[in-house]
């Protein structure tokens, strides 16, 4: 007797192939939604760094500049070669043509490498100091060895409002208002706990016989991490990497506490004061916004591939 | 070459766990010594107090003469391979066959000698280039090995080497092994919880349990003469069997373990050792192969039963026995036959008796010399 398919199966299919194509579709609406929302801040800042000032304020807004400029960047890299900008000599300046450059322009490039010296000091010492404490909290047995980690993940409770005080009157007693220094100190203690606890997951997820292998075969601890875990470890030591220096280029309470001259203000606190001089120059602006950009971008795209899997193997026990 | 030595070792945890205790051992140069026990009895630990992966607590580790309880791993002449086989991930199989050397600043056309006659002898010459990732469990071993013998050490340790392999393979290996430690003429300590591996590979045994050593002995000391009823029960496929009873006097010096409605005589050198101890309330062990169907009288130097379960194991059957409410079982050949609920009597071998104190454990037999 041949075997008939009962009627429900033939509903459930069409039902199953339906709800996979709405599933998918929610996906990929859900997606482009995401993104646009994501990426049309950075479009505009992208775009309106190459317009006018008029081209900037016209409405409705252009995506694409109709004419479009370098002038904005020129202004930038030519700052502080002519005379001083100040109120009489930007009297005569059309506002509409975007004349107008701030009075702190030229403080842009040196603010721009104060906030790389920092990053990358940052970077640098977070995985000097980060690592070997990771390593040790994590292969190593010793006392008290469970109370360092929480005590390290309170110090990420606190809010850094809160820790703004306290830290400038320490920096002050140092005698290290205004300078580079007070802000790779204090960053240091904003990022390394983060690193600290991101390459204990990873290091605990590595098998201890890989070290004990590591030292019968001839390491010591320092050649055993360094000759075997730290090859390992490479995506969390990306992931720590991107953190670090994007938390300290992005960085602006506590820049805004302790620098107060072009010696040592970072990026963050140049471009905002820009917004509050006499006038606001949104393309000059926007320009320099671009360019705040550009290290970030450079630094995400070499390091992209690394990311995900570096944060995804910090983040579960393997 | 090394001699290693334990002098009341002890290894305590900083949360207080005592994983060894009093630890007195000593190895032979050129030994093949296997730690044997099941898992936390502290074998592994001994074996890393050894290679220096663990701190000894109190007492002293002494490499031939020189204690080397605060030496740490790379400054002793040790190799170890691990159960995991801790191959480095990122390394080819020649770097991680060179790696100890490496460390150790050799030339590298020695390293490439080394490895290459270490490749050599363990087949695995057409895997130099490959990583880790790409080879089987088999040839992770043989790379582990390689990577231990190329070092040439004066002590070879291994946790567990076989565990992750499969049982044909596993066999294959110990053959192996064994040459291997013919071949190298280096102190081997192994540890294991498999009794086949012990069995096959030990010059002698260590089985321990709860951090204690039970018993140090040949693999013939150890199953023959079990010095108690944890080293009796841990050796032997089935288990011993056990049952209570007490000791009873004959005639002639004659001894006897009876229980209600057995009588078992024991040899006249057994009944000379447990001289003076009749009435002692005693645990008999019979080891599961000591038996055969014979013609003995029921309850006279036989036990009777009825069969309850069959278990054919290839080139022999296990079977179970219901004796007088307890279950036992019985290594018997292929060829007997029998159905469940068969009433059976099976003859023992009385010069393989064990007589153990039923309070302590211990072996009145063996430790009674």
């Amino acid at each position: 007797m041949p075997i008939t398919p009962p009627v429900d199966t033939i509903d459930y299919r069409r039902r199953q192939k339906i709800g996979r194509i709405v599933q998918r579709l929610v996906i990929v609406v859900s997606a482009i939604v995401l993104a646009a929302y994501i990426l049309a801040p950075v479009s505009w800042l992208v775009s309106s760094a190459f317009q006018t000032e008029t081209e900037i304020v016209s409405i409705p807004p252009h995506w694409i500049p109709e004419e479009p400029t370098l002038r904005n960047f020129e202004a930038i890299f030519s700052a502080g070669n002519d005379e001083p900008v100040t109120y009489e000599t930007r009297s005569g300046a059309d506002p509409a043509a975007g004349d107008f450059i701030p009075s702190t322009a030229e403080n842009l490039l040196p603010s721009m490498a104060n906030s790389l010296i920092v990053s990358i000091l940052v970077v640098i010492l977070n995985l000097l100091v980060g690592v070997p404490a990771a390593y040790a909290i994590a292969k190593i047995r010793f006392w008290g060895r469970n109370a360092s980690v929480y005590f390290i993940l309170i110090t990420r409770v606190i809010p850094d409002i809160a820790l703004v005080v306290p830290f400038f009157l320490v920096i002050r007693k140092l005698g290290m208002l205004d300078t580079l220094g007070s802000l790779v100190i204090t960053y240091l203690a904003i990022t390394v706990p983060f690193t600290v606890f991101i390459l204990i997951q990873y290091f605990e997820g590595l098998p201890d016989e890989l070290d004990k292998a590591a030292r019968v075969d001839g390491c010591s601890r320092l050649q055993a991490l360094i000759k075997v875990f730290l090859p390992l470890s490479l995506p969390s030591l990306v992931a720590v990497v991107l953190f670090t220096f994007l938390t300290s280029w992005n960085e602006f309470l506590l820049a805004l506490m302790f620098t107060q001259t072009s010696a040592s203000q970072t990026l963050p606190i140049l471009l905002a004061s820009f917004t509050s001089d006499f006038t606001v120059s949104f393309s000059f602006l926007n320009a320099a916004g671009v360019l705040a950009v550009v290290p970030p971008v450079i630094v995400a795209i070499v390091f992209e591939r690394y990311i995900v899997s570096g944060l995804t193997a910090g983040a579960v026990k393997g | 070459m090394a001699r290693i030595r334990f002098t009341n070792v002890n290894k305590k945890y900083a949360n207080g766990f005592h994983a060894v205790r009093d630890l007195n051992l000593d190895i032979e140069d050129r030994e093949f010594i296997v730690l044997l026990g099941p898992s936390g009895c502290g074998k592994s630990t001994t074996l890393n107090m050894i290679a220096g992966l663990e701190e000894v607590s109190d007492g002293d580790l002494i490499f031939d003469e020189q204690v080397v309880n605060y030496v740490p791993p790379h400054k002793r002449d040790v190799a170890m391979v691990f159960q995991s086989y801790a191959l480095y991930p990122h390394k080819t199989v020649y770097d991680n066959i060179g790696f100890g050397l490496k460390m150790r600043n050799a030339s590298k056309e020695e390293i490439d000698e080394r490895v290459q006659d270490a490749a050599k002898k363990l087949e695995i010459s057409h895997l130099l280039d490959r990583r880790p990732s790409q080879l089987s469990g088999g040839q992770r071993q043989r790379v582990a090995l390689g990577r231990a013998m190329v070092r040439d050490p004066s002590v070879f340790l291994m946790d567990e080497p076989l565990s992750n392999l499969d049982a044909a393979l596993r066999i294959s290996m110990r053959a192996e092994i064994k040459e291997l430690h013919r071949a190298m003429e280096t102190t081997f300590v192994y540890v294991t919880h498999d009794q086949a591996e012990a069995l096959t590979l030990a010059d002698r045994i260590v089985v321990m349990n709860d951090g204690v050593v039970q018993q140090i002995g040949t693999p013939d000391d150890i199953y023959e003469r079990p010095a108690n009823t944890f080293v009796a029960s841990f050796l032997g496929s089935p288990p011993i069997n056990y049952f209570d009873g007490v000791l009873e006097a004959g005639p002639d010096d004659e001894m006897a373990f009876v229980r209600d409605g057995l009588r078992l005589v024991l040899p006249a050198d057994h009944a000379a050792r447990l001289k003076g101890q009749e009435g002692r309330a005693v645990r008999l062990g019979i080891r599961a192969e000591d038996v055969a169907e014979g013609t003995a009288e029921p309850g006279y130097n036989a036990l009777s039963g009825t069969v309850n379960s069959v278990l054919p194991v290839g080139s022999d059957q296990y079977l179970g026995m219901d004796f007088g409410g307890e279950e036992l079982f019985f290594r018997v050949g292929k060829d007997l036959r029998h159905a469940f609920g068969e009433s059976i009597t099976l003859a023992v071998d009385l010069n393989r008796l064990h007589v153990f104190d039923r309070e302590t454990g211990q072996s009145l037999i063996w430790n009674a010399a």
